[in-house]
C-alpha cells in the first residue's frame, strides 16, 4: 500500500512539473513535494499553513460537504496527501443492485413495493445518498456524480434499478481510472443501449441517437476546442464543428447490430427478459459490415463488430477537443463554472498526458483540478458555484450530522428540481453553459434550477430539516412499504453538547457552511436570533438554538454559493 | 385565406432573390393600441417534435408522404381532417378540430432556425450561412429561444421583449416550464411558477415579537451577497426577488377559479392531468388575474418534454398509437382547453399560443419505429385573433432527397425562419418597430430582405 501511494505521488509530481504556468499552489501549500521526500532531488518546499477555512473550502469542492472530522483531516495532511487517501478509498458500490436484474414481468400486477425495488431508481438513489452523507470515499463519489451528470441516462425513460446501478457502478469504479474505459463500458451497457437507442439499431436504417450524443455530449463536444477550452475559430471568426452529419451517419452504422443481453440467457426475441445491467450482445445480421469513414479514420469492410465499436470509442477519446471538453466540465462540477482558459489548459494537459504518457487518466485530471492555484488560491470576484439541490441536501445533512438509509432524500430531491439518476433528458438538469442571469459573460449551470418556484422549495426544505428537524420528524421514519428502508436520524447530540456555548455553535456553522468567511455582524446576528430561544432543559435549548441558526444560515444565498 | 410562401424555398440569398422577396410584401401587423390587453404563450416541445406527423397532407402528396416516411407514416383513414384544407392533424389531436372550425387555429409549415434565407443549394455551398451545430438539441434549443443562430446565446427573445416592456412589481414574463434561456433578459427575469402546488414560505412571519424580529434581522444579515463576488450577489438578488414574487402569485394559485373547469377531456369530461395541461391552466389563472397583477401585456413560457423519439415513436401497424400519439393528445387537449378558457373569460382574441421545438425529425423513419434529428418542422398557432384557416410557410417536397432535403433522409431546409414566425407574434403582441432589432437580433436580415413577419393575424 505504501509503495503504491508513493508511486502515485511520483507520477503526480511529474505531472505537476510538466504543467508549466502552474505558478505555485496558492493557499493550498501542499505541493507534491510535501509528501514526496522520498522522491529526492528537488528542494523541499516550505509548507504553507493550511487553515481550517482552506480545508473546509476543499471539502466543499471535493466532497458532499464539510464535517468537523473531515476538515480536521484535510488540514492535518494537506491537499496532496488527502487526495492520495481519497484515491485509495473505496466502499461505495452499487454492484449488488446491478446484479439483481429481473424480467420485466417479474412483479405481480399492482405490487408497488416490488416495482419500486426493481423498476425504479429508488434503491440506487437511496444508496447514493446514504453513501454521500456517511461514506468515506467522498471524492470518488463526487467524481462519479460529476461523470453521471456528463454521461446521462435516466430513470425517466428506462426504469431498471439494476441498469441504473450498473451505469453508476461504471462511474464509481472508474472515477480514478481511465476515461476511455468509461466511454467503452458505457457505450456497450444495455441500459444506455436502451436510453439512446444503440440497442437494436439495425443496418437497414440505423439510429443516430447514440452516435450523436457520444460525440456531442460524452467526449469532444460540438465545437473544436483549443487545449485551453476556447473555441477554434476559422478565418471568418466562426466556430468550427468537430464532426459533420456524414461522420454521425458513419458512426451510427459502425454501432449497428447490438441487442440486450437477456436475463438467464433467454432468447433475444424475449422482450421481457432484457438485462439492462450487462453489456449488449451482437446480432451479426443487423450489423453493417460495409466500410465506414468517420472523424478522419476508416474501418474496413468486414471489420468485426467489436472492432467497429472500439474504433468509434478511440476516435471520440482521442479527438483533440476531448481533453479540454472533459477538463472544463469536471472543473465546472467541482470548482467553478467560470475557470480561466489557463486553468482549463492545465487540467486538459493532464488529461492529454498524465506525466507518464497516459491519456485520459482521471486521477491526474482530478489532482490537477483540485491542486490548481485557481482552486486553492483566494477566490476572485467571479468565483463561485451555485449549489445544486443534491449538494444542498447533502451539505446540510453532513453539517448537521445525519445517519440515513437515504430514502428521505429520494422523497425530496424531485421536488427540489434534481432527482438524482432521473434527469429530464440526456442534457442533464442544466446545461454547463447556462448563463448567470444578468451577466453577459458568466456561466452558472445550477442557476437554471434556482427560480421563483424552486427558491421557495429550497427554503422550505432547509426549514423542515433544521427548525422542523427533530429526530421525531415524520419523514425521517421507516417507510413500511419499502423493504430496504431503515431510518434517517439527524444527530443533534453533537450540537446539544455545546450547551450554552453559542459562540462555539456559531464557529462550527461558520466553518462547515461558510469556510470561515462570515463577518462579525453576521455572527452577531446569528447569536441574536438564537438567544431568545430558551428551555429549562439545556440540551433542548442548545438543539433549538442550533436549529434556528442553521435555518438562517442554510437558507441564505451565502450558503447557496460556494466560493 | 391560405397564404402559401412556397416560393421562398426556391429563392437564394442573391440580389435577385431580394427583389423577389419584396414582391411578397410584409404583413401589416402593427403594435396594438395601448390599453388593450395581449398575451403570448410559447409552448416549447422539448426533444424535437415530429411535426411531420402532427400536420399531414391529405392530397396526392399523402402517398408520397407514406412512401417516404416508412416505418412511422400514418395512413389516411385515421387522420383528424381539417375542413377546407389539404392538411390534417395527427389522429390523437381531434380535440383541436373544433378550434379549427371556429377559426382559432393556424398552421405554420416547415419553420426552423435560419441565419439567412437558404435553399438546398445554398445550404451546401454556404457553410457560413448555416446555423451552428444544426441537429444538436442544446444548440437548436438555444437558437429557437435566443434567436442568434450563429452565436452563443446569453439571453432569449421573451426576456429581451420583457426588457422593453417596462418593469412591474410582479414580472409580466411568467414561466410554467422552469427557467429557460427564452426568459432571460438583459435586465428582466421571469416569475417561474410550479405547475402544481403552492408557494408558501415556511417559518417566515412578519410578527412583531422580539424573537421574530431577531430572526428576521439575522435572515437579512445573510440576504445580501454584495461583498462575496458577482455570483453570490446575483444569486442573492434572485433569491430575495423570488420571495416577493411568490407571495403575490401564491394568492392567485390558491384561490378557486372557473377557468380550471375548461381543462377537461372532451370525450370523457375528466379533468386533464398532463403537465402541459396543468401549466396552461395556471397560465389561464395568471391571465385571469392580469388586473390584480397590473399587467397590460403578458408573456408566458410553457414546456412539454419527451419528443426525442428515436424509437417507439409509433406503435407500429397503423402507426396512430405510441409515444408521440400520447404526447400530441395531451398537447391538443391542453390547447383546446386553454382556448375554451380564454373564450369563456372574453379574451380569446387577446391571447395567442404557439409551439416551438428544437427541430423537426427525419422524414424517413428508422428501423426502431422512430426518427432522428433534422431541421424544419410544422407548428401550431392557437388564438381568437389568428387568420381563420390560415396556413403559412410551405410544406416541403416529401420526396427523400428531393428539392428541400439536404441529405437523403428527409432533413428539410426550413421555408420559414423563427423571425418570420415568432416575429409576427411579437409584433401582434405590441413590440414597436424600433425595438424589433433588439428583441430579434437578426431582424434586419428578414425585414430588410422583404421577408417580414407572417400574416398570422386578422387585420
Amino acid at each position: 500500500m505504501i509503495r503504491f501511494k508513493q508511486g502515485l505521488v511520483l507520477s503526480a509530481a511529474t505531472a505537476l512539473a510538466l504543467l508549466s504556468g502552474c505558478d505555485g499552489g496558492g493557499g493550498g501549500g501542499s505541493s507534491a513535494g510535501d509528501t514526496g521526500g522520498v522522491v529526492t532531488p528537488a528542494p523541499t518546499p516550505t509548507a504553507v499553513a493550511f487553515t481550517d477555512g482552506d480545508a473546509a473550502r476543499l471539502a466543499k469542492q471535493a466532497t458532499f460537504g464539510p464535517t468537523p472530522a473531515l476538515v480536521a483531516r484535510i488540514k492535518e495532511v494537506g491537499v496532496n496527501a488527502w487526495l492520495d487517501e481519497q484515491f485509495a478509498a473505496t466502499g461505495s458500490s452499487y454492484a449488488d443492485i446491478a446484479a439483481g436484474e429481473v424480467r420485466r414481468d417479474f412483479c405481480a400486477s399492482g405490487d408497488a413495493v416490488c416495482a419500486r425495488a426493481h423498476f425504479s431508481r429508488t434503491p440506487v438513489a437511496m444508496r447514493f445518498y446514504a453513501d454521500a452523507v456517511m461514506g468515506q470515499d467522498q471524492l470518488r463519489q463526487r467524481v462519479a456524480l460529476a461523470l453521471g451528470q456528463l454521461i446521462v441516462a435516466s430513470e425517466q425513460e428506462v426504469n431498471s434499478a439494476a441498469g441504473i446501478a450498473a451505469l453508476n457502478q461504471i462511474f464509481l469504479a472508474n472515477a480514478f481510472g481511465n476515461y476511455r474505459d468509461i466511454l467503452a463500458q458505457v457505450t456497450m451497457l444495455g441500459y444506455m443501449g436502451d436510453y439512446l437507442d444503440m440497442a437494436d439499431s439495425n443496418k437497414s436504417a440505423p439510429s443516430e441517437n447514440y452516435a450523436r450524443e457520444l460525440l456531442q455530449l460524452f467526449s469532444m463536444g460540438p465545437d473544436q476546442l483549443n487545449l485551453d477550452g476556447t473555441p477554434v475559430l476559422d478565418a471568418t471568426g466562426a466556430r468550427v464543428p468537430t464532426y459533420t452529419p456524414d461522420d454521425i451517419k458513419a458512426v451510427a452504422r459502425a454501432l449497428t447490430g447490438w441487442t440486450y443481453a437477456r436475463v438467464g440467457g433467454a432468447a433475444t426475441s424475449d422482450g421481457n427478459a432484457r438485462d439492462y445491467s450487462k453489456p449488449m450482445i451482437a446480432v451479426p445480421a443487423r450489423y453493417d459490415t460495409t466500410a465506414k469513414t468517420f472523424l478522419g479514420i476508416s474501418v474496413p469492410a468486414g471489420a468485426a463488430q467489436d472492432a467497429s465499436v472500439a474504433a468509434v470509442v478511440d476516435a471520440a477519446f482521442n479527438n483533440a477537443s476531448t481533453a479540454p471538453y472533459i477538463a472544463k466540465f469536471l472543473i465546472g462540477q467541482l470548482v467553478t463554472p467560470n475557470p480561466t482558459p489557463a486553468y482549463v489548459g492545465r487540467v486538459a494537459a493532464a488529461f492529454a498526458n498524465n506525466g507518464s504518457g497516459v491519456r485520459g487518466d482521471l486521477k491526474a485530471v482530478v489532482r490537477a483540478i483540485l491542486s490548481d492555484a485557481e482552486a486553492r488560491g483566494a477566490p476572485g470576484p467571479n468565483a463561485g458555484k451555485v449549489k445544486e439541490p443534491i449538494l444542498l441536501m447533502t451539505a446540510l445533512a453532513r453539517a448537521i450530522g445525519f445517519s440515513t438509509d437515504g430514502y428521505v432524500f429520494v422523497t425530496r430531491d424531485g421536488g427540489l428540481g434534481q432527482p438524482v439518476m432521473r434527469a429530464p433528458s440526456v442534457f442533464n438538469f442544466y446545461p454547463p453553459d447556462y448563463p448567470l442571469p444578468g451577466s453577459a459573460t458568466l456561466k452558472s449551470p445550477a442557476s437554471k434550477l434556482l427560480n421563483t418556484s424552486n427558491v421557495l422549495r429550497w427554503h422550505n426544505f432547509v426549514y423542515d430539516w433544521t427548525i422542523g428537524g427533530d429526530a421525531t420528524r415524520a419523514e425521517f421514519a421507516v417507510d413500511s412499504g419499502l423493504p430496504m428502508s431503515s431510518l434517517t436520524q439527524p444527530q443533534w447530540a453533537g450540537w446539544e453538547a455545546f450547551g450554552a456555548d453559542l459562540d462555539g455553535m456559531v464557529a462550527r456553522i461558520n466553518l462547515l457552511l461558510f469556510a470561515n468567511t462570515l463577518t462579525q455582524p453576521q455572527k452577531d446576528a446569528l447569536k441574536a436570533a438564537a438567544t431568545p430561544i430558551t428551555n429549562t432543559d439545556v440540551l433542548v435549548q442548545a438543539r433549538k438554538r442550533a436549529q434556528m441558526m442553521l435555518y438562517v444560515a442554510g437558507s441564505s444565498p451565502l450558503f447557496l454559493v460556494d466560493r | 385565406m391560405t397564404i402559401s410562401r412556397r416560393e421562398f424555398v426556391r429563392l437564394t440569398a442573391g440580389a435577385g432573390a431580394l427583389a423577389a422577396f419584396g414582391q411578397l410584401g410584409r404583413t401589416t401587423a402593427m403594435a396594438a393600441p395601448s390599453g388593450s390587453y395581449r398575451a403570448m404563450v410559447g409552448i416549447f416541445l422539448f426533444g424535437g417534435n415530429d411535426g411531420w406527423n402532427m400536420v399531414i397532407p391529405t392530397d396526392a402528396r399523402h402517398a408520397t408522404y407514406l412512401a417516404s416516411r416508412g416505418s412511422v407514416g400514418i395512413k389516411a383513414p385515421a387522420l383528424t381532417a381539417l375542413t377546407n384544407t389539404t392538411y390534417a392533424l395527427h389522429p390523437a389531436m381531434s380535440a383541436l378540430r373544433p378550434v379549427w372550425d371556429e377559426g382559432g387555429l393556424a398552421l405554420v409549415l416547415n419553420a426552423g432556425t435560419l441565419f439567412a434565407p437558404l435553399t438546398k443549394d445554398t445550404y451546401r455551398s454556404r457553410a457560413d450561412l448555416r446555423p451552428s451545430n444544426l441537429m444538436s438539441h442544446a444548440d437548436e434549443q438555444a437558437h429557437w429561444q435566443g434567436l442568434r443562430a450563429r452565436e452563443f446565446n446569453v439571453d432569449g427573445f421573451m426576456g429581451r421583449l420583457s426588457d422593453r416592456a417596462g418593469a412591474s412589481a410582479t414580472p409580466s414574463m411568467i414561466s410554467l416550464g422552469g427557467s429557460n434561456l427564452a426568459t432571460i433578459g438583459k435586465t428582466s427575469s421571469a416569475l417561474v411558477l410550479p405547475s402544481t402546488g403552492t408557494l408558501g414560505r415556511n417559518g417566515f412571519s412578519g410578527a412583531s415579537g422580539a424573537a421574530n424580529l431577531a430572526k428576521n434581522a439575522a435572515v437579512d444579515a445573510f440576504a445580501n451577497g454584495a461583498s462575496y463576488g458577482i455570483m453570490t450577489e446575483a444569486t442573492a438578488r434572485d433569491v430575495t426577488g423570488a420571495y416577493g414574487q411568490a407571495n403575490t402569485a401564491n394568492g392567485i394559485l390558491t384561490a378557486t377559479s372557473a377557468v380550471d373547469g375548461y381543462f377537461v377531456n372532451p370525450d370523457t369530461g375528466a379533468a386533464l392531468t398532463s403537465d402541459v395541461a396543468r401549466q396552461l391552466m395556471r397560465v389561464a389563472r395568471m391571465i385571469e388575474a392580469r388586473g390584480t397583477l397590473g399587467h397590460n401585456r403578458q408573456t408566458f413560457f410553457v414546456s412539454q418534454g419527451g419528443f426525442d423519439n428515436h424509437s417507439g415513436q409509433v406503435g407500429g401497424g397503423n402507426n396512430d398509437t405510441g409515444t408521440h400519439a400520447t404526447l400530441l393528445r395531451d398537447l391538443a387537449m391542453a390547447l383546446a382547453g386553454f382556448y375554451k378558457a380564454m373564450r369563456a373569460i372574453g379574451l380569446a382574441e387577446n391571447v395567442t399560443a404557439f409551439t416551438m421545438s428544437d427541430f423537426g425529425r427525419t422524414f424517413k423513419g428508422n428501423a426502431q419505429n422512430g426518427t432522428d434529428h433534422a431541421w424544419g418542422s410544422n407548428h401550431l398557432v392557437v388564438g381568437g385573433n389568428v387568420t381563420p384557416g390560415g396556413i403559412f410557410g410551405a410544406y416541403p417536397d416529401p420526396v427523400l432527397g428531393g428539392a428541400n432535403d439536404i441529405a437523403s433522409d428527409g432533413r428539410f431546409v426550413p421555408a420559414v425562419s423563427q423571425e418570420e414566425y415568432i416575429g409576427a407574434i411579437a409584433r401582434w403582441h405590441g413590440v414597436a418597430d424600433a425595438d424589433m432589432p433588439y428583441v430579434f437580433p437578426n431582424w434586419g436580415t428578414w425585414s430588410g430582405g422583404g421577408r417580414g413577419p407572417l400574416g398570422l393575424f386578422r387585420a
